[in-house]
């Protein structure tokens, strides 16, 4: 396994980007309410870390319509799945584990 | 007393720590919510043995419509697990859960190959019925171990 380099990510720091980044680094894609359900904020809260991580390029953002109804799913891109896995391993480093 | 450098030191470690157990409580959370009901699993099962039961009937016109009910379920249940998690996981997915596909890619080849070779060499009429039962049951299985495999490693957190 390649060691990852700490480097701490003032995008991803925030709590609430830290936490969809990391929902979104064990999964492929996940819906936009689940996200905000998980996390524990509002739609329009959700929505503006969401769009900062998306200026970032760390997420992509997808809206469908299924079932008559616009959804809205969220994923790490390979940049926004780096950037996460290097500010884990500085939050590893800092703590010592 | 700490010196100022020690004390950011301290904060820093503890608002380290505090972003780190937030992370591996919303892994937990996660976990959860990836755990779909068995008969999801066992509706998967039941398409797969359609398709390849129907084999047996040895004609395009039993086949062919199989392949398209298979297809259109397939998706039909990307759909439903998706609205029944919120979420979508590649089953090829790097990580532990390899250890399952490879188990399944292996039994798949070896069961279908044995059904194929009964049913159209041998000449066994239902070895694709018998063999697609069975293809069913290990995908059932697989399919349960994959699910507690990646839950266990959401629970382990980061």
């Amino acid at each position: 396994m390649t060691a990852v380099a700490p480097r701490f990510d003032a995008v991803i720091h925030p709590p609430p980007r830290l936490q969809v980044c990391g929902l979104l680094a064990a999964v492929d894609t996940m819906d936009f309410a689940a996200v905000r359900d998980t996390v524990g904020v509002s739609d329009s809260v959700l929505s503006k870390h969401v769009k900062q991580l998306e200026e970032a390029g760390y997420v992509r953002v997808r809206k469908a319509t299924r079932a008559s109804r616009l959804r809205t799913s969220l994923a790490l891109t390979a940049e926004g799945r780096a950037a996460f896995d290097a500010h884990v391993a500085e939050l590893r480093r800092i703590t010592g584990g | 007393m700490l010196s100022a450098m020690e004390s950011n030191e301290v904060t820093d470690r503890a608002a380290a720590e505090a972003e780190l157990s937030s992370l591996r409580a919303d892994r937990t959370a996660l976990a959860e919510r990836v755990l779909v009901p068995w008969w999801y699993d066992a509706l998967l099962s039941l398409l797969v043995f359609g398709l390849l039961s129907s084999y047996s009937a040895r004609s395009n016109w039993v086949t062919l419509p199989a392949v398209a009910v298979f297809l259109l379920g397939l998706s039909g249940m990307k759909v439903l697990y998706r609205r029944l998690t919120g979420v979508w996981v590649n089953g090829f997915r790097k990580g532990a859960t390899r250890r399952a596909i490879h188990v399944w890619l292996a039994a798949y080849g070896v069961l279908l190959g044995a059904a194929a070779v009964a049913e159209y060499l041998l000449d066994l009429r239902g070895a694709m019925v018998v063999g697609g039962a069975v293809i069913a049951v290990v995908l059932y299985a697989v399919n349960r171990w994959w699910t507690r495999i990646y839950v266990a490693e959401l629970r382990e957190g980061l």
